[in-house]
């Protein structure tokens, strides 16, 4: 059987790595040891927050919602209570954007979703 | 469509005036903490200071509940060995009544470099004068008060 010298795959596997690894702090973009064991680290994160990203979103868009419906004298909760008895099915993304862009078209809303809590009956009180 | 991002130069900032008088001290330390951080904004982001600024008068009328006045403690450390300094908040609040509210809205505010950043933005003067009259600040008003 053919002897197989690894030199050049060596060499090519450790830049690979050490490419990756640029930027990185201190030892980890430098020793190939380090930076193997921190670009994988890296990748594991950068999988896991790019699944956590969707939540991030969508926890920033209720943070600007609410301040928007508490500007118009309605709280968070209280605004998509209404909106889901109006049936209004705009998603955060968009009420987000609207609070931020186009202050009339939110209070319009809220405006909706207040009417709509105050008819759903004396449990469901404005806040 | 991308989720609004503001940047550092399109933030409007206003100036809030709140008067401590008679008011539980951690209820007055969220408002302040909320609008230093502009988390009432709808353009809030936060890694962004996206905050107004606060000016807080009559801090020396702050009022704390039960028998906080007196068990209380504000520690600091000068970071020598047996460094530790402590003085309660009956004493605190009579010689430096602006540190206490100074603490309490810094506890509340994010624990890193935009925090730091942020607790800038807070002004607290122990008497009902502040300097600030320049930046034409709109009072806020508190409306729960202690008994």
């Amino acid at each position: 059987m053919a002897r197989v010298k690894r030199a050049i795959n060596a060499q090519k596997k450790r830049r690979t790595v050490l490419e990756t690894a640029s930027g990185y702090r201190g030892q980890r973009s430098r020793l190939y040891r380090k930076a193997k064991e921190q670009v994988l680290h890296s990748m594991q994160y950068a999988y896991r927050d790019r699944r956590d990203r969707k939540g991030d979103f969508r926890q920033l868009w209720i943070t600007r919602i609410n301040a928007g419906a508490r500007a118009n004298g309605l709280t968070y909760n209280r605004l998509i209570q209404g909106l889901r008895l109006a049936g209004v099915e705009v998603d955060r993304k968009i009420l987000a954007d609207l609070a931020v862009t186009d202050a009339t078209a939110f209070a319009a809303l809220v405006q909706v979703a207040r009417a709509a809590v105050a008819g759903a009956g004396p449990t469901a009180e404005a806040a | 469509m991308r989720t609004y991002s503001p940047k550092p130069g399109e933030i409007e900032r206003r100036w809030h005036v709140i008067d401590a008088a008679d008011v539980v001290l951690g209820r007055l330390a969220t408002h302040a903490a909320t609008l230093l951080r502009g988390k009432h904004k709808p353009v809030f982001a936060p890694h962004v200071d996206t905050g107004d600024f606060v000016i807080i008068v009559n801090a020396g009328k702050v009022a704390l509940t039960g028998n906080k006045r007196h068990t209380k403690v504000a520690y600091r450390h000068s970071g020598y060995p047996g460094g530790l300094k402590q003085i309660g908040y009956d004493e605190l609040l009579t010689k430096r009544p602006e540190r206490a509210v100074e603490l309490a809205v810094k506890g509340m505010l994010p624990h890193n470099r935009l925090g730091r950043k942020l607790i800038r933005k807070l002004k607290v003067y122990p008497g009902a004068e502040h300097p600030h009259a320049a930046q034409q600040p709109v009072p806020y008003e508190i409306k729960q008060i202690a008994q």
